[in-house]
């Protein structure tokens, strides 16, 4: 039960992120959708390492208090949370710019404008 | 018998330090950034040759990352192939190190941090831990994108960013479910474990999912919708950087994967088909483009996909294929990107081009002649080794790859011929293109005057690699040397 | 610009919605989704094979000498994994102050705070600080660590530049303790070069559950802690639009 919910949140997480992604054109939206699909992926990779009864991987008088969960995917999350967060403030500081350039933040107005401006000659 | 090398994390740790100390020094002397810069790549590449040197005489290198040895730390693991494609990135960047005014603290730490993450991206041989390397070579190419400070050049790399960290996302789903299956992230642990816990449909979908991460930057269908808008917008140097090395890298982490995780049918099966898109829509484009920014743009989509091909055979001649393939095309593609960044425009504009720059136009005759393999340029070895491993190898699937090689070269041929007859167009009296100083021109004859010494050396150079691919096909090797250690 | 600040949904929605697209991606996403669900799910929840993970449950501490056995896997086993984190702050921060470079300020920046705000956010300081410093310092031990006491070390100095955007915010010494902090932790990886391979742990293991234990993991935590303090504080600030009016 705990497992279908764990799995299934965390799945549904990435799918309304990608959604969000795939879907949307405002690019706020994609960006807020990148951040929702990453927090699902994370939610997956620390459920991942679940053990029924597990205690959490930090040892008392230097002993375990009983069965430990795993602790490899809580070390993996701690940095894929990182490097989320990372990404997604290059990402605001580029969308910052994008609509200083533009004066829009609509993915396909932005794409167009892009293509013709690769388009003409630069010098 | 592998050798215990600590020192090959040098290549990651030198430009670490430098991308770390130079905003500190950046900010008061901003002129000296790039030649700080350069020292420091001079000084990897140093490293990195006497390593290559050690690993060519003494065989394979194992580090050990804090002692911890395989599978429970995270190993270093550098043969031969990984040397060439570290010495490569170091050439590259050394070459293409930002110019004017794009040579401030900002692109010049970027730079530094990208080839400290390329660089550990090919030596890592732990699945998380290439991941990692893999985002910080990433949002390093991400910023070096916007470089230029061009209103395209912030709207690609904004655009690249979203799609490339959804396929960071996916690569980490990927990786999650080959944890979830087998409890290790280290490769040659998972050679060992993957053949009976990762069979199936779990085994191919993983595959997938890191091949949808790796897909971003090694421009496979349907994840390289950047790749012309990048290319257009960014500095041409980012541009010949990235398509030219950086995009390779990638594709030898993928080799590994399916060597090491993957060695089923399905993982090969998968990448034919991406290789099979890629060449189709890649050449389509680049006949329909019209500059010549575009054309090499979206060629360079359909030579990676040439390189998939070559790996979807199973076996070292696929690989020793893909190896010379890659390797050619990181040496004649980012030539044509310093050519395309001078000839900007439609290429209808650049009639008589011959009478102004003779040496550009002689240059780019002589890259065509090789990127589409007319002997005796390194180019058609290239591809005559992927036709020997396909006749070696043969299946309905190899003779698709085959059939849809020939026609890539057909088209490639075709648009490569139009725009020399431009360039030789009679009646033009010249003036009207652009022409080429010096410092401009010479990256890219460097880069010419390589392709002509490999054809010289082309025998030694062709056993070398076949004996790069030996020692990377053979996976059970590779996991006797991280992991039968006697210690 | 006050017009301009509502970014520009309301533009878009102007746009005619095409519905049977929203259809075909929900549902080929909701496939994907099945299709994931059912591929993590033939690994029954709480039953994945934890090999790597139960040896180095079973050895960490005395190995490395740390209770808390996540620290010693992101310091020790996966050191590398962590020093490639923060390069990826120092990175995107990089970036983000290249491309942020003379954007000058947005239309939302230049109000202050109302009057709780703006007090609290000085009276917060200081225990914000000893907060950080505590998490950091005993990081080895307990739940917590340099990220994590980094992100409210960055709270503290980020707090006030909310409160009054006005307020100082010195990027010369964020980039210098950044980038120092940075060199510690690959200098300490290159010093354990000499024990064997990079980041060797130093300095033994000392008294299993003092502060001063655990070797060379609390300092390479304190050198974590004093990065990433600096380069979210930084960053953040750079997003805010206080560094680029100056730079």
């Amino acid at each position: 039960m705990t497992g279908t919910l764990l799995y299934g949140g965390a799945i549904g997480l990435v799918i309304i992120g990608l959604y969000a992604i795939v879907a949307r054109r405002h690019l706020m939206r994609n960006i807020f959708g990148l951040a929702v699909m990453e927090s699902g992926v994370n939610l997956l990779l620390a459920s991942v390492g679940y053990r029924p009864g597990g205690h959490a991987p930090i040892l008392v008088a230097g002993a375990a208090p009983g069965p430990l969960v795993d602790p490899i995917p809580q070390a993996l999350v701690l940095t894929a949370i990182v490097i989320g967060f990372g990404v997604l403030a290059l990402a605001l500081a580029l969308v910052v710019r994008v609509r200083q350039a533009y004066g829009t933040l609509d993915n396909r107005a932005v794409a167009r404008r892009l293509r013709a401006e690769n388009g003409e000659a630069r010098s | 018998m592998s050798q215990s090398l600590p020192a090959i994390i040098y290549p990651v740790a030198i430009p670490l330090m430098g991308a770390f100390l130079l905003p500190i020094g950046a900010r008061r002397m901003a002129e000296l950034a790039g030649l700080f810069g350069r020292i420091v790549v001079l000084l990897s590449f140093s490293t990195s040759l006497a390593l290559a040197v050690s690993i060519w005489t003494a065989g394979p290198a194992v580090s050990a990352m804090g002692g911890f040895a395989a599978p429970l730390g995270i190993v270093f693991y550098a043969d031969r192939l990984a040397m060439l494609f570290l010495l490569a990135l170091n050439v590259a960047v050394f070459l293409f190190w930002p110019r004017g005014q794009g040579a401030k603290g900002g692109p010049c730490t970027l730079m530094l941090a990208l080839l400290a993450g390329g660089s550990g991206l090919i030596l890592s041989g732990d699945l998380f831990n290439i991941f990692v390397f893999y985002e910080i070579t990433a949002v390093a190419s991400y910023g070096l994108a916007a470089s230029g400070r061009t209103h395209a050049g912030f709207a690609a790399a904004l655009r690249f960013l979203i799609l490339g960290s959804v396929g960071s996302s996916l690569m980490l789903i990927g990786i999650a479910l080959i944890y979830a299956r087998t409890g290790t992230l280290n490769l040659a642990d998972l050679s060992r474990i993957a053949p009976h816990a990762l069979t199936g449909p779990v085994g191919l979908a993983a595959f997938i999912l890191l091949l949808a991460g790796l897909g971003v930057k090694a421009e496979l269908v349907p994840l390289n919708t950047w790749v012309p808008e990048v290319y257009g917008a960014a500095p041409a140097r980012v541009s010949a950087l990235l398509a030219g090395v950086v995009s390779k890298l990638a594709m030898v982490v993928a080799l590994r994967f399916v060597v090491q995780v993957f060695p089923g049918d399905g993982a090969h099966t998968v990448l034919l088909v991406a290789g099979i898109l890629g060449v189709l829509a890649g050449e389509l484009a680049a006949w329909r483009a019209g500059s010549l920014m575009e054309t090499f743009s979206y060629s360079s989509i359909a030579q990676l996909g040439m390189v998939a091909l070559a790996f979807s055979i199973s076996g070292a001649a696929g690989i020793a294929a893909g190896i010379a393939l890659a390797l050619h095309h990181a040496v004649v593609k980012p030539a044509f990107f310093m050519l395309a960044a001078r000839w900007r425009g439609p290429v209808g504009g650049l009639a008589g081009a011959v009478k102004d720059s003779p040496l550009a136009v002689w240059l780019f005759v002589i890259l065509s002649l090789s990127i589409i393999g007319i002997p005796p340029f390194p180019g058609f070895w290239a591809k005559f080794l992927f036709l020997k491993a396909a006749f070696a190898a043969p299946s309905a699937g190899v003779w698709i790859a085959v059939f849809v090689m020939l026609a890539g070269t057909v088209v490639e041929a075709a648009y490569l011929f139009r725009a020399v007859l431009v360039f030789f167009a009679d009646g033009e009296r010249g003036g009207s293109t652009p022409r080429f100083a010096f410092a401009q021109l010479a990256p890219a004859l460097g880069l010419g005057a390589v392709l002509l010494a490999a054809m010289v050396f082309i025998a030694p150079l062709g056993a070398s690699i076949s004996g790069m691919a030996d020692e990377a096909s053979n996976a059970a090797a590779m996991a006797a040397r991280v992991l039968d250690r006697g210690e | 610009m006050k017009s301009a600040g509502g970014y520009a949904p309301a533009r878009i929605r102007g746009h005619e919605r095409n519905h049977g697209k929203t259809v075909a991606s929900v549902l080929f996403l909701g496939g994907l989704g099945l299709m994931l669900f059912e591929l993590i799910s033939a690994v029954p929840f709480g039953s994945a094979p934890m090999q790597v993970g139960q040896a180095i449950a079973g050895e960490a501490f005395a190995r490395t000498g740390a209770d808390n056995i996540v620290t010693a896997i992101l310091l020790g086993y996966r050191g590398l994994d962590t020093l490639g984190e923060v390069t990826i702050l120092f990175t995107a921060a990089a970036a983000a102050g290249m491309v942020l470079a003379g954007a000058g300020r947005g239309e939302a920046q230049g109000q202050e705070a109302g009057f709780i705000f703006r007090t609290a956010a000085w009276m917060l300081f200081p225990f914000l600080l000893v907060l950080g410093a505590y998490i950091i310092i005993h990081g080895h031990l307990t739940p917590g660590g340099g990220f994590q006491g980094g992100a409210i070390l960055a709270a503290a100095f980020f707090t006030p530049l909310l409160a009054s955007p006005a307020s100082p915010f010195n990027h010369r010494v964020a980039i210098l303790v950044e980038g120092f902090a940075g060199l510690v932790f690959v200098v300490i990886g290159l010093a354990g070069l000499a024990k064997g391979a990079f980041l060797t742990q130093l300095l033994g293991t000392g008294t299993p559950g003092a502060l001063l234990s655990a070797g060379s993991l609390p300092v390479l935590y304190v050198a974590i802690g004093l990065k990433v303090g600096s380069e979210l504080a930084g960053l953040m600030a750079r997003v805010f639009g206080e560094g680029s009016a100056r730079s």
